[in-house]
């Protein structure tokens, strides 16, 4: 496994960071902030980017893999450029989540966690995702850059739009809210 | 509408220009914050305590009992802010947090300095990326200005306010797994006690409290204790945010009275359910609360009525025997979150239901056994009841897992997934029995069959 360094935007994150914390908890407090910092730019954690971090912060590999399989929103494998993520959680699914849901796997032909075979969008079924009076809710990122809106209210019509966007290479920002 | 007559913290809702210091305390913004300075401490905790204010996360402590338990010789006390909303059906600290996120940092600047706080955190969670870059700017501005960091409004008062995103982890909104995160670790409750207002952060006393709780307290500082106190009802002081949403023809976040009723709710704020259809139940505080039917609906929407009021049903855990909630007290429901999940008459409560179980168990954190393996099992069988390959036996099963999960947990997420389950089961077990008998005949799963795994 060839070993990974971390950037310097990210090295200079930790040196922001680092005095908010008090003497000798700063290195274990950063964890998650710096594993997500290396998934924005490398689109995931690895174990080269585990051992990256592990070193940089002063800790164990094994304490920062645990907290890396821990959070959701690390991924563990990489991704396609497109991450749509969808709520099907009670809000979402009384107003018709599994329908859009449903049509977003069968769009893309994956099934969930998967990525199409173009390697664009990864599909992801998530919990909520505190939107619940605009459902049924999408969120996407790309490339492990989040992006700043959710996609509400989704009809058929509405996750084909944003679909067929996807398919040629963009977020749709104008349908999101 | 006579309900909107005062608002406490919604009043700057959908005004743009409320993210801006400047505009903020041009409406007397941070007059709070400064009057704070000048009262010290003790005077802060006084209004505090006399408002009646209560806990907005979910277990509706009393906040200023909760700051009472500080040690008195504490050196370090940190204040952590809880911002990890995540209960399903819950949308309310986002909202303050997107509008109105100079409240919250001036909420915050009060309780500091009532508790003598030099090191506060904001722990936000992590899938609420708009809302981090608003906060994040508001809290570059207040520093800009002199109210956070050294020395604030030229008093001797130092306060560092730090923002520290999750990583999506439901159990994070837990204070005690809350804690756990913010330390760099696994979000994994602890053990209470010792309660994190003794032992907490690095172990050292500190205050965790919601959004909405902290973003009331300017107010209470400016009118007085006394004033916050007169609005509620009983032992609940103020107003309430709650964020409706299912089938109602306007959803949304509103700021109301305590007074409110499910029925009012519904009907007079949310301009009644979608197609004119009738309601078939409301989750009143998220989903880790019992489901209201139809007839348990006037009840106050307050944390006293819906644990007390006998017109809510007590819930089973079989016909005729009462959950026991410890010590012999009965299961009504609460006012948790106030995450309020509307339900029409066409909605599949078994579906409902299932979905509520299946979202505890992606989101037990693992450490004990009743919740980890219990969750999985209750989402496997609800799933099996819901999609028509339930077996005879399988309602009982759900409710006896529920029982053998409730209070058996370090933390309250077991709870949480057992009662939801509990209160379906006493108020729906008809739709559960029909599912179940025609499943039994026409499902392709016969009885005695292996059937778990479903989902």
């Amino acid at each position: 496994m060839p070993g990974k360094e971390l950037s310097s935007q990210i090295e200079a994150r930790i040196q922001e960071l680092w005095p908010r914390f008090p003497e000798g908890r700063a290195g274990k407090a950063l964890c998650l902030p710096v594993l997500y910092l290396a998934q924005e730019e490398h689109g995931y954690i690895d174990d080269a980017i585990v051992d990256a971090v592990a070193a940089r912060l002063g800790l164990t590999a094994a304490h920062v893999s645990g907290v890396a399989t821990f959070y959701f929103m690390l991924n563990k494998r990489p991704l396609g450029r497109f991450h749509l993520q969808i709520c099907t959680n009670i809000g979402c699914q009384l107003l018709g989540a599994y329908d859009v849901f449903d049509r977003c796997k069968r769009r893309l032909g994956v099934v969930n966690k998967g990525t199409s075979t173009d390697g664009k969008v990864t599909l992801t079924e998530v919990e909520c995702l505190a939107a619940c009076g605009w459902g049924p809710v999408a969120q996407i990122a790309e490339s492990g850059r989040e992006i700043p809106l959710y996609f509400e209210n989704l009809t058929a019509e509405r996750i084909d739009a944003i679909l067929d966007a996807l398919e040629q290479g963009r977020v749709p920002l104008e349908l999101g809210g | 509408m006579g309900w909107f007559d005062v608002k406490i913290i919604s009043e700057h809702f959908g005004v743009p220009e409320a993210k801006d210091i400047g505009w903020f305390e041009g409406k007397g913004g941070y007059r709070s914050a400064k009057k704070a300075i000048s009262m010290g401490p003790d005077a802060i905790h006084a209004e505090v305590k006399a408002s009646n204010l209560r806990g907005r996360g979910g277990a509706g402590f009393p906040t200023g009992m909760k700051w009472g338990f500080v040690p008195k010789d504490a050196e370090t006390v940190y204040l952590v802010v809880n911002a990890d909303e995540s209960e399903p059906g819950t949308f309310k600290d986002r909202h303050i947090l997107f509008w109105n996120p100079h409240l919250l940092i001036e909420g915050i600047i009060c309780a500091a300095v009532a508790l003598r706080v030099k090191s506060a955190f904001i722990y936000i969670r992590g899938e609420m990326g708009r809302e981090y870059q608003v906060l994040q700017k508001a809290v570059d501005q207040a520093y800009a200005k002199g109210y956070l960091g050294k020395r604030i409004f030229g008093s001797d008062i130092d306060l560092d306010l730090t923002i520290y995103r999750g990583l999506g982890a439901y159990i994070c909104g837990e204070e005690t797994a809350l804690l756990s995160s913010l330390e760099g670790g696994r979000g994994w409750p602890r053990l209470k006690p010792p309660f994190p207002a003794v032992k907490g952060l690095w172990g050292q006393p500190t205050i965790v409290n919601n959004v909405e709780t902290l973003a009331n307290v300017p107010w209470i500082l400016e009118h007085g204790g006394k004033a916050f106190s007169d609005l509620g009802v009983g032992r609940s002081g103020g107003l309430r945010i709650v964020s409706v949403c299912g089938h109602v023809n306007k959803p949304g976040v509103f700021e109301l009275p305590l007074s409110v009723t499910g029925r009012q709710l519904v009907e007079e704020i949310c301009g009644g359910v979608r197609g004119g259809r009738k309601v078939k139940g409301i989750i009143p505080g998220g989903v880790s609360m019992p489901v209201l039917s139809a007839d348990e609906l006037d009840v106050p929407f307050e944390f006293d009525a819906l644990q007390t009021d006998t017109r809510i049903r007590e819930c089973e855990v079989k016909p005729g025997v009462k959950f026991d909630l410890g010590g012999g007290k009965s299961l009504r429901t609460m006012a948790g979150s106030g995450g309020v999940v509307v339900m029409d008459e066409q909605t599949d409560m078994t579906q409902a239901c299932w979905r509520i179980a299946h979202f505890f168990a992606e989101e037990s954190c693992g450490q004990c056994t009743p919740c980890r393996e219990g969750t999985g099992w209750l989402a496997s069988v609800a799933h099996r009841v819901a999609f028509g390959h339930g077996k005879p036996g399988d309602i009982e099963l759900m409710a006896s897992i529920s029982d053998g999960i409730a209070g058996n947990t370090i933390c309250a997420l077991g709870d949480a997934a057992a009662w939801p389950t509990l209160a379906f089961l006493t108020k729906y077990r008809d739709e559960f029995e029909a599912k179940v008998r025609s499943a039994s005949v026409s499902g392709p799963f016969k009885a005695g069959s292996a059937g778990l795994g479903a989902a």
